[in-house]
């Protein structure tokens, strides 16, 4: 399985790669991109089976990075790692088609619950 | 309709708290400093501005020490490999946390900056007023996490 971590932070990408790790989910391949835009190339390019993005991110944010997926044909499932996790932000996820929201900071039993339905129907 | 409610000092503190158990290790907590003392000079500030129906400023102050063991400890390398883009990187996503926890205890439709990091202070704006400060205290040094508002709309 192949899952695309999209984050501004490069420290943060390490902290989600570690944390799948950690909950359980070590021995899938990963994909790295830096912000929206450079995640809807690593869509197109790398073909991931899920993509984990941040919300709030230059050049293209993670909720117009899901709207423009889900516009051009792009069913991917998707998850945001974001450090708001209010109610509205969760429906404004849901809505655009997300799956998941796993707001920061985490645990590796947030993730792995979150990551779980997902990965759990596609393996 | 603009709210101007403010966070309490015990939320902005389980916010704080909860951020460096989750990433900084729960064996090391951070604690509150019995006798707030100044920052050194010197030192990082990380800034992130809340704007929409709640408008704040957060920000977190570490001296040069504390700053290098966040990010050795956020990016599990040691200390001397740390570069000033790291720090701004860990910085960043630090305040970027509690800010957006802390906005999201307040009510109102809000939108979130990009975190600003920088060597030194990142005073607010003189429009601003200090709502809310915690002196803390994390592996012997200190960390200032402070929140900043525009002031009340004057009754007539």
């Amino acid at each position: 399985m192949k899952i695309l971590v999209v984050d501004d932070s490069r420290v943060m990408r390490q902290i989600v790669i570690r944390t799948l790790r950690q909950s359980g989910h070590a021995g899938h391949d990963i994909v790295e991109a830096e912000n929206g835009r450079e995640g809807l190339e690593a869509v197109q390019r790398e073909a991931p089976d899920l993509v984990l993005s941040d919300w709030n991110m230059p050049e293209m944010s993670g909720i117009d990075f899901l709207t423009t997926l889900r516009a051009s044909g792009g069913t991917v499932p998707f998850g945001f790692v974001t450090s708001e996790g209010s109610a509205a932000m969760r429906a404004q996820a849901e809505a655009a088609g997300a799956a998941f929201l796993i707001a920061k900071p985490f645990t590796p039993e947030a993730f792995d619950e979150a990551l779980g339905t997902v990965l759990g129907a596609s393996t | 309709m603009t709210v101007t409610m403010e966070p309490s000092l015990g939320d902005v503190h389980a916010v704080v708290e909860e951020v460096w158990s989750s990433f900084l290790g729960a064996e090391d907590p951070i604690l509150p400093l019995p006798t707030p003392m100044p920052m050194p000079p010197g030192g990082w500030s990380a800034a992130i501005t809340v704007s929409g129906g709640w408008d704040a400023q957060v920000t977190v102050q570490l001296t040069d020490p504390g700053a290098v063991h966040v990010t050795s400890t956020m990016l599990m390398c040691s200390e001397e490999d740390c570069t000033d883009e790291d720090l701004r990187d860990a910085l960043g996503e630090l305040v970027n946390m509690v800010g957006g926890n802390i906005k999201s205890l307040m009510a109102g439709a809000a939108v979130l900056s990009l975190p600003l990091v920088g060597h030194g202070d990142i005073s607010p704006g003189s429009h601003l007023l200090e709502v809310c400060r915690l002196d803390l205290t994390w592996r012997g040094e200190p960390v200032v996490v402070t929140v900043h508002t525009p002031p009340p709309p004057a009754v007539a």
